[in-house]
């Protein structure tokens, strides 16, 4: 059996996120990806088939091309993560807007 | 100059808030290290600033003691300080972070903004994932 990829391994390669990007967009072909990339078809054969075993693309054979589709509800894993990070931010916020109200009823006495 | 393009999207953090005080007031909470201990957190942290030359150039040293009795150093370097304005700041301990941090008096309240550049999409990816 095959170890299950994660999506931040497909995302923590440039080409990867470009090739995501393109076929984000539009769905393409194998071939009109390889020749968008200054890179060999071998290597982007490859960095294809982590992007499908990671749940990113799905590919279809429509007569002699195999045609790749983005499958974008994985990455909402990733902005999940980069929310959760915001709210630790914002929790500092919370706590200085916080702090700041109690410095100004030490300091000026009656505030709401 | 900081750079706020489009290339810069997938790896930066940008807090903004207006606060319910004078800028003057804001900027006293950032600048003084006593004031900065007691609200810098995370929840349930307590904090130790060891180091705060507030000037460019100056070291900034602060550790948070988590609860479960972890310390997290952090290290930065003050890059630009500019009273009532403006401060910036690296993160020089891992992850390496660029922070901007910017004040807009509108009298009676303060417009504040925080923006946080990481290295990488990488890094950011790899901090918010902890």
């Amino acid at each position: 059996m095959k170890a299950r990829r994660d999506v931040y391994q497909a995302i923590a390669d440039p080409t990867r996120r470009a090739i995501i990007n393109m076929i984000a967009a539009q769905p393409h072909n194998v071939n009109t990806i390889a020749e968008k990339f200054d890179v060999t078809r071998q290597a982007i054969s490859l960095h294809v088939q982590i992007l499908i075993d990671c749940g990113l693309i799905k590919i279809t054979q429509q007569g002699r091309d195999r045609v790749c589709e983005a499958q974008l509800q994985e990455l909402s894993e990733v902005s999940a993560w980069v929310e959760q990070y915001r709210q630790h931010w914002e929790s500092k916020l919370d706590a200085m807007e916080q702090y700041i109200e109690q410095l100004k009823k030490e300091r000026y006495g009656k505030q709401e | 100059m900081e750079n706020r393009n489009s290339s810069t999207a997938d790896r930066e953090l940008l807090l903004t808030r207006t606060l319910n005080a004078p800028v003057e007031l804001v900027w006293e909470v950032w600048s003084k290290p006593e004031h900065i201990a007691k609200w810098w957190g995370p929840t349930g942290f307590t904090n130790t600033i060891s180091i705060m030359d507030f000037q460019p150039g100056g070291k900034w040293n602060l550790v948070m003691h988590g609860p479960d009795g972890v310390d997290y150093p952090n290290e930065s370097t003050f890059v630009e300080v500019v009273p009532n304005k403006k401060i910036v700041y690296e993160h020089t301990s891992y992850p390496h972070i660029i922070a901007t941090i910017d004040f807009e008096d509108l009298g009676e309240k303060t417009g504040l903004t925080w923006h946080m550049l990481f290295d990488s999409r990488e890094d950011f990816i790899a901090v918010a994932q902890k």
